[in-house]
């Protein structure tokens, strides 16, 4: 149990590029409410969709790149640092390491997902129902945590292939497409629309949406449902994937390259 | 229960690496080719070797982080690539080198981390870890991030953090790099008590006279091979039935190496820099007086010091590697 909480946040502390205040603030607060803006504005002047469409689509979003990079960065870091040799050498259970390491991602995303949503609402002046808020703190979180178990996934691959960043970087991008969080998802081609479904993020922004237009915590329970099943999913694929790399690296002296 | 605390077998490894992007090549390096050894439980065992001769792979190998291309190893009777998690509990490595740690945490946060994945026991923790610092002496400085950490401290770290979880078989791949003289010494001894405490240690060094002060058994290992194995007291003889000369000397001419390599009775010569002087080390066979024949091929040359002195481990590693050394070797270049 230590080596999922304490030992997550110290990973968290050893790995994240953003674990400083200036990076934080500048990267995570301020960086997607000034997204959020490009976006609401955008959208007003296109017409294409209103604030809360777009308010809670990038809040969402701001938690998935996070959670996305962060787990990313829990095992390429490591690479970086020339310890993963170290952290593989450990007898213990190597689910419990690598799920520790994606929960303060989650956690954190929560964080500025809500900042996000909160600054949103308060420059755009978004009317969000009250009761609204319960439901939408479960929604961003189910969004945060299947996102740092999809990013988790994108750390696996990082044990395997040099070029991570562009893996990173273009999963984001085709994620903020295929979820649907700045262009309404009926817009798209069927398949992007069919992709959307299989993604995080897409069922949790719809659910978020629905809550702030004043549906029942009850009518979008489903999608959050759905939305932390796509999270397990990830989940376990990234632990066969970890656990696959793992034993090819062994057989292929792949670790202390870079 | 084994004998023995590692038990190497044939053990062999080759890397593949690929290099070129229009038209790539597959080089195969072959860096460890059959190597068997076995180590007693709190054997202190050396493992020398020059640079690239395979001792990193031999003990990646063995603390389970490479799968041999080939032969089978066991710790402490479990074998090294089915048992990984048996074995891992019960090793210990140290790397030399300045990375390997998490550079923006502090050496506290760092062991705390490891502590927890190598399984130390939580209310043991802090107490393992304020004796470790001490141990090492970065006790006072163990709140510094390690991003400021000279490369001796770093080294120390990787130390303390390869003891955390006390363990029986401990793997030290060049220790003592980077560290200054003092803490040199201390680390021989902490090394030291440690085997006398019952764990076997398995050490790399480029320092000759470090293994020779600690090491119960030295196996020296080049180009992938075994070329000897035995006490210390046992390699020595590889250089027995040779002579020393030590030259200093200031301005050596390039190519009077190969001058002197090539007098009769000659078997090696070294030339090392000290300072603003040269120290020529010539190795020859012992019924020929080669002193002369040297100093007279160094003619107009100023020299210092000349002194003829016993063979060192150091003399018996050169003459091993450089592949004519050993009683059994030396027939064959006699004939
Ligand atoms: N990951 C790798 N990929 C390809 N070749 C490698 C890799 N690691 C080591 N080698 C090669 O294997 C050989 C043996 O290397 P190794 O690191 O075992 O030597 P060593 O005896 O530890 O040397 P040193 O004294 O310099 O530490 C070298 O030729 C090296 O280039
Ligand atoms: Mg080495």
């Amino acid at each position: 149990m230590r080596l999922l909480t304490i030992g997550g946040v110290i990973s968290y502390r050893a790995l994240f590029n953003w674990a400083t205040p200036a990076m934080f603030i500048g990267t995570l607060l301020v960086g997607p409410v000034f997204q959020l803006l490009f976006f609401a504005y955008l959208g007003r002047q296109l017409g294409v969709a209103d604030d809360g469409f777009y308010i809670v689509g990038n809040a969402v979003l701001a938690a998935s790149a996070l959670c996305l990079f962060g787990g990313s960065m829990a095992v390429l870091n490591e690479r970086r640092f020339g310890t993963l040799g170290h952290v593989l050498l450990s007898p213990r259970s190597r689910t419990l390491t690598w799920i520790g390491r994606a929960l303060p991602y989650a956690g954190n995303g929560l964080l500025v997902a809500a900042f996000t949503l909160v600054m949103g609402k308060l420059l755009l002046g978004l009317p969000i129902p009250a009761g609204a808020w319960p439901g939408l703190a479960a929604t961003l979180a189910s969004a945060a945590l299947a996102c740092a178990a999809f990013g988790l996934v994108l750390g696996a691959f990082a044990l395997r292939f040099r070029d991570a960043w562009l893996i990173n970087n273009t999963t984001v991008t085709l994620m903020v497409l295929f979820s649907g969080t700045n262009v309404p998802r009926e817009s798209l081609p069927g398949w992007m629309q069919a992709a959307g479904n299989f993604i995080p993020v897409t069922h949790a922004a719809s659910a978020a949406r629905s809550l702030v237009h004043g549906a029942s915590f009850g009518s979008v329970a489903p999608r959050i449902g759905q939305e932390l099943l796509i999270g397990a999913a990830y989940a376990v694929l990234a632990g066969v994937l970890l656990k696959v790399f793992e034993a090819e690296s062994r057989r292929r002296a792949s670790l202390d390259t870079l | 229960m084994s004998d023995y605390a590692i038990e190497a077998d044939g053990l062999r490894r080759s890397y593949r690496s690929r290099t070129g992007w229009l038209r790539p090549q597959t080089t195969v390096v072959d860096a460890v080719r059959g190597v068997t050894f076995a180590v007693g439980r709190g054997e202190l065992f050396g493992l020398l070797g020059p640079n690239g001769a395979g001792k990193t792979t031999t003990i990646k190998m063995l603390n389970t982080l490479l799968i041999p291309t080939a032969g089978t190893a066991r710790v402490l009777g479990h074998d090294v690539v089915r048992e990984t998690r048996e074995v891992r509990k019960r090793i210990g490595y140290v790397f030399g080198g300045d990375r390997g740690l998490y550079e923006r945490l502090s050496a506290l946060d760092n062991l705390r981390y490891f502590a927890e994945l190598y399984g130390v026991p939580a209310r043991e923790q802090k107490a393992r870890i304020g004796e470790l610092l001490e141990l090492v002496g970065l006790t006072g400085r163990e709140g510094e991030r390690v991003e400021g950490y000279s490369r001796g401290m770093r080294q120390r770290l990787h130390i303390a953090r390869g003891l955390l979880h006390r363990p029986e078989v401990l793997f030290l791949d060049e220790p003592s790099i980077g560290v200054d003289p003092v803490a040199a010494r201390d680390l021989r001894k902490t090394v030291a008590d440690l085997a006398a405490g019952g764990t076997t240690v398995l050490l790399t060094t480029h320092y000759m006279a470090e293994a020779d002060e600690l090491c119960d058994r030295i196996a020296v290992i080049a180009g992938g091979e075994l070329r000897a194995l035995g006490t210390p007291t046992e390699l020595k003889r590889h250089a027995d039935g040779r002579r020393v000369v030590e030259v200093e000397a200031y301005g050596v001419a390039p190519g009077t190496v190969e001058l002197l390599q090539a007098l009769p009775g000659v078997r090696g010569v070294q030339i090392e820099e000290s300072g603003a002087a040269q120290l020529l080390t010539v190795q020859s066979e012992s019924d020929v007086d080669v002193q002369s024949d040297v100093l007279a091929a160094l003619n107009g040359v100023r020299l210092g010091r000349v002194s003829a002195r016993q063979p060192t481990l150091e003399d018996a590693y050169v003459a091993i590697v450089s592949g004519d050394g050993g009683p059994a070797r030396e027939s064959l270049v006699a004939a």
